[in-house]
């Protein structure tokens, strides 16, 4: 029998996980492994297919799970035999519960921004031009000499954009001050969305990481802001490899 | 199979809704979240193609990875002044001639720019 791994927790009351339907609506089961359980529910493929009932029916299991603890979620789609999860469970012990201890009593937040690239390209551009009045840049594509120029003009471009793109990410995390016990930031610069940030924010700290987040987005209208949350701690778990 | 030991939540940490999703922007979002979502790499299909198409992949952003840093390093001899002008006018028209043959081998099997690249966790992307 194959099984659908959705989760790793600590301690759990026993038929904790009886009332939540998983993949496929099968039931919901606990594998234990010394003081750690695998949540998991049988299926009888290798392989669970990337569907909105899929990934909604592992988010309702994970999701009941973080209603009474803070469970390391497994990525979607991870389907392996018991013997396969119980060595995993025994010999991953010591690694799994210090993530456990990483994650206790928190919940993950996401922010995704939006910056005007185009804008940004502009300035750019224009403090280039500022620098470098006699445009160089201007010689024919066949020049050597030209390719050179257009290329540092390039990379001091992306240069540019990169430390905007930095400093947006760490006025965020000065914004939000001690409410975020760890974070995970992602920074693209040469993109729209040039930041995806998870805050792990505890429990009792997430009214305050509300009102610091309020106050970010109210104070920079020319970002555009996308938040959501609470999650479980996907972006703090690496309970795969 | 059926753990024993209960936990009962702490009084003082409140137990979390459903996730609230916010923004006044939601259609931007939703677009420039579906150009995430197809840039995902698909599930790995070990047939011959892909992998050929697999391992060029990996060895041509290898080769822009080298490339770019040919070019950083160019720019860098010009500026510093060691270069005469006919150097630099040689070393740029080569590195001209292997960004045409890189755009050559990209089209060939069907690469596009952004697909050059190796995420590599905790440290960032390669290129």
């Amino acid at each position: 029998m194959k099984l659908y791994a959705y989760c790793v927790t600590e301690e759990l009351p026993a038929g904790s996980v009886d009332s939540m339907p998983g993949i496929d609506g099968a039931q919901s089961f606990l594998i234990q492994s010394g003081n750690l359980a695998a949540v998991v529910s049988a299926v009888d493929v290798e392989r669970i297919d990337v569907t909105r009932e899929h990934v909604l029916g592992h988010e309702r299991v994970v999701r009941g799970l973080l209603s009474m603890t803070t469970p390391l979620p497994f990525r979607f789609g991870t389907v392996v035999d018991e013997p396969e999860l119980r060595s995993y469970l025994e010999s991953h012990h010591s690694s799994i519960l210090s993530q456990l201890e990483r994650v206790r009593g928190c919940v993950e937040m996401s922010v995704k921004v939006i910056w005007d690239l185009e804008r940004i390209k502009r300035e750019a551009s224009e403090m280039e031009e500022a620098e470098d009045p006699h445009g160089q840049h201007q010689a024919t594509n066949q020049s050597g000499t030209a390719f050179l120029a257009a290329k540092k003009r390039e990379i001091e471009g992306a240069s540019l954009l990169k430390e905007r793109g930095e400093a947006v990410a760490t006025w965020l995390m000065e914004c939000l001050g001690d409410s975020v016990r760890d974070a995970v930031m992602n920074v693209q610069p040469s993109q729209p969305l040039v930041l995806a940030a998870a805050h792990l924010v505890e429990r009792g700290q997430l009214e305050e990481y509300r009102a610091a987040l309020g106050s970010a987005r109210e104070a920079r209208n020319e970002l555009h802001f996308l938040t959501s949350g609470p999650w479980p701690p996907y972006s703090f778990t690496n309970i795969n490899s | 199979m059926v753990r024993s030991k209960l936990i009962e939540p702490s009084p003082e940490v409140p137990l979390p809704v459903a996730p609230e999703i916010d923004t006044l922007h939601a259609e931007e979002f939703v677009e420039e979240l579906r150009c995430v979502a197809d840039t995902l790499p698909p599930r790995i299909n070990l047939d011959a193609q892909s992998v050929e198409q697999g391992l060029a992949k990996l060895v041509l952003t290898l080769i822009e990875f080298i490339r770019r840093l040919l070019e950083k390093q160019a720019i860098r001899r010009m500026e510093g002044g060691d270069l005469s002008p006919e150097q630099i006018e040689q070393l740029g028209l080569a590195l001209m001639k292997l960004e045409e043959k890189m755009q050559e081998l990209k089209a060939q099997f069907g690469l596009a720019e952004e697909e050059l690249n190796l995420d590599l966790g905790p440290i960032g992307r390669l290129v």
